[in-house]
């Protein structure tokens, strides 16, 4: 009997053995698929001889990334990506959090309709909006600069409020449809954790006389803000990452933003700077990998909506 | 608004709070789906005499569509591409990566860390690396890498184009079914495990017989999930192959986009968009449906 239960433990250890190695075994192989194509990029940013091929350095420079910034071009794609993804990023949370309130809180007959109606448009492929999407845009756009010709005479304060509130070409258009974009996903976030904070704790802050605005900002918004880290988190991965949005909405230079600036810059096929280019990739890279590492905890708890971050 | 009661003014406020979001929403995403069908109808363009006056010419782009040679050729990459990355290749290495991390190994956050790292780029950088990858030549990585086993440099791009483009989203997603999957397993009772071990069951009978069909729901929120994002791709292609060479990449995104913006069919590409967004709503509803999602 005690014979038998030996054997049985030393199989168990062999076996968990082999099952150990075997996992080790994937998960470095897997490991290596996703890291590989890595090497180059990050190498040849720091590479004064960068090319299209992989390489190791024989010195290290900066001067990639100085020039990215000191160049006229590079510095102006950043800053534009920073302006349009993080006002987007801003407005999404500020309707996302409204809509996600009400959408928990109500039981109007509306709410059940509206909540498969958000799964459905977050399922919507961007791709076949383009056409009518670019149609909408179009027609903003001639009503908003017809507004703005009523505004003022000036030609110079026109071209500028244009380049502002401008639909095509200008920032308003992409900063709400890419706001528009991130809606569906963060609005599902924002009534997941509404849903969890107990509707007594408002209760009890209006029987003590606080207004519906002071409930909010005093109970609410404390209680709700690992939910607006994640929906914001989420919004701005996707929105930073998007090509089809500018690639639709952008054609002056002054405009670019990272992914079109970069886009271009490579197809200019006679003269690639891969030094420019790849330090660029690394600084556009970066903050979606931050924003990503904060953003894992919480990728479990959004799936429910159909929606991926 | 004074004579209203507590209820009623509350009532009110939830639909004000609603209204900036589904503005937005109605006026980007909704109008403009419903818009598609209409366009679809008529034969409007980005230039010449249609531009100016487009007409209504009944359903004869959706005959056009379908006797199109492209068009199916489209579809059947778009197949071939969702069922290649999200079905197996995202799927088998996400579920294997999930297997594999449920055991006791070390390092375990970095292993996640670095799975999830593709996940994180953003779709015009994915492409700027993975031309890399695919450089042709004895330099390019995949080539060298290649080497070892005695095998030829290849022009991956041109060769193998759909190949390519399935290694590249299969790696960006891995990440994804990697964390859902987790979750699933994590969910399984583990006295389960132990009740068939000490059965006897075999490592193969418990996977089978316990994991996966436990797994079932999870798996089927996964391949719901990764197929209707799969089938809404466009960046990621775009930067790679732009759906060349000879439309051997040109996924029904793609195709939409090249019939509207470079051929300057506005029509056309309407009808094209009005199918994927058939079947995009067709599968959003079958799984709203057997799902019943909690909300």
């Amino acid at each position: 009997m005690v014979a038998v239960v030996r054997a049985a433990a030393g199989d168990v250890t062999v076996r968990e053995y082999t099952s150990q190695r075997r996992a080790y075994l994937t998960l470095v192989l897997i490991s290596l698929f996703c890291l590989i194509p890595f090497f180059w990029v990050v190498l040849a940013a720091f590479d004064p001889r960068a090319s299209q091929f992989l390489q190791v350095p024989q010195d290290i420079t900066f001067e990639h990334f100085r020039k990215v910034f000191a160049d006229e071009s590079g510095m102006r794609w950043v800053l534009n990506s920073v302006v349009i993804v993080g006002s987007a990023t801003l407005l999404t949370l500020l309707f996302a959090g409204f809509g996600g309130y009400a959408l928990s809180r109500t039981q109007a007959w509306w709410k059940r309709p509206l909540l498969y109606a958000i799964i459905l448009v977050r399922i919507v492929p961007p791709p076949a909006l383009i056409v009518p999407v670019y149609k909408v845009m179009l027609f903003l756009n001639e009503w908003i600069n017809g507004v703005i010709n009523q505004l003022t005479d000036n030609v110079e304060m026109q071209q500028q409020l244009s380049r502002m509130f401008s639909f095509i070409d200008g920032y308003l258009g992409l900063i709400l449809i890419h706001c528009a974009m991130q809606l569906p996903l963060a609005i599902w976030i924002m009534k997941t954790f509404f849903d969890a904070i107990p509707k007594d704790y408002e209760e009890a802050a209006a029987l003590d006389g606080a207004s519906q605005w002071q409930t909010v900002r005093h109970v609410l918004l404390p209680l709700a803000l690992p939910g607006f880290a994640a929906a914001g988190l989420f919004a701005f991965i996707n929105a930073w990452g998007d090509f089809l949005m500018p690639l639709m909405f952008t054609s002056s230079p002054e405009l670019q933003t990272l992914p079109l600036g970069m886009f271009r810059a490579f197809l200019r096929v006679d003269a690639i700077d891969y030094g420019f280019l790849t330090a660029l990739a690394v600084i556009y890279t970066l903050p979606a990998v931050i924003a990503f590492a904060f953003a894992r905890k919480f990728l479990t708890q959004t799936f429910s909506g159909g929606v991926k971050g | 608004m004074i004579n209203m009661t507590y209820e009623a003014r509350r009532q009110l406020g939830y639909r004000i709070m609603m209204a900036p979001a589904l503005l937005l929403m109605a006026a980007f995403i909704v109008f403009p789906a419903f818009y598609a069908f209409s366009l679809s109808l008529t034969d409007d363009a980005l230039l010449g005499f249609a531009a100016q006056e487009s007409s209504f010419v009944g359903l004869r782009n959706f005959s056009r569509l379908f006797g199109d040679p492209l068009f199916w050729n489209s579809l059947k990459v778009t197949l071939i591409f969702v069922i290649g990355s999200a079905v197996i290749g995202q799927f088998v290495l996400g579920f294997l990566s999930a297997l594999a991390l449920q055991r006791q190994v070390r390092y375990k956050s970095i292993f996640n860390a670095i799975i999830c790292l593709p996940n994180a780029v953003p779709e015009m950088v994915v492409g700027f690396l993975w031309i890399s990858m695919f450089a042709s030549g004895e330099y390019g990585t995949l080539n060298r890498l290649v080497a070892w086993f005695g095998v030829d440099p290849q022009q991956w791009l041109y060769t193998f184009p759909l190949l390519s483009i399935i290694i590249v989203n299969t790696w960006r997603g891995i990440a994804f079914a990697m964390i859902l999957l987790t979750s699933g397993l994590a969910s399984i009772p583990k006295d389960i495990y132990e009740a068939a071990r000490v059965d006897g069951a075999t490592d193969n009978q418990i996977f089978w017989r316990i994991t996966v069909p436990m797994m079932m729901p999870t798996i089927f929120l996964y391949m719901f999930i990764s197929t209707v994002t799969t089938f809404a791709i466009f960046g990621l292609v775009y930067t790679l192959s732009r759906g060349g060479p000879a439309n051997s990449t040109e996924i029904l995104g793609i195709y939409i986009y090249n019939q509207s913006f470079t051929a300057f069919q506005l029509g056309y590409g309407a009808a094209v968009a009005v199918v994927s967004l058939v079947v995009s709503m067709i599968l959003g509803v079958i799984y709203v449906r057997a799902l019943k999602v909690e909300v």
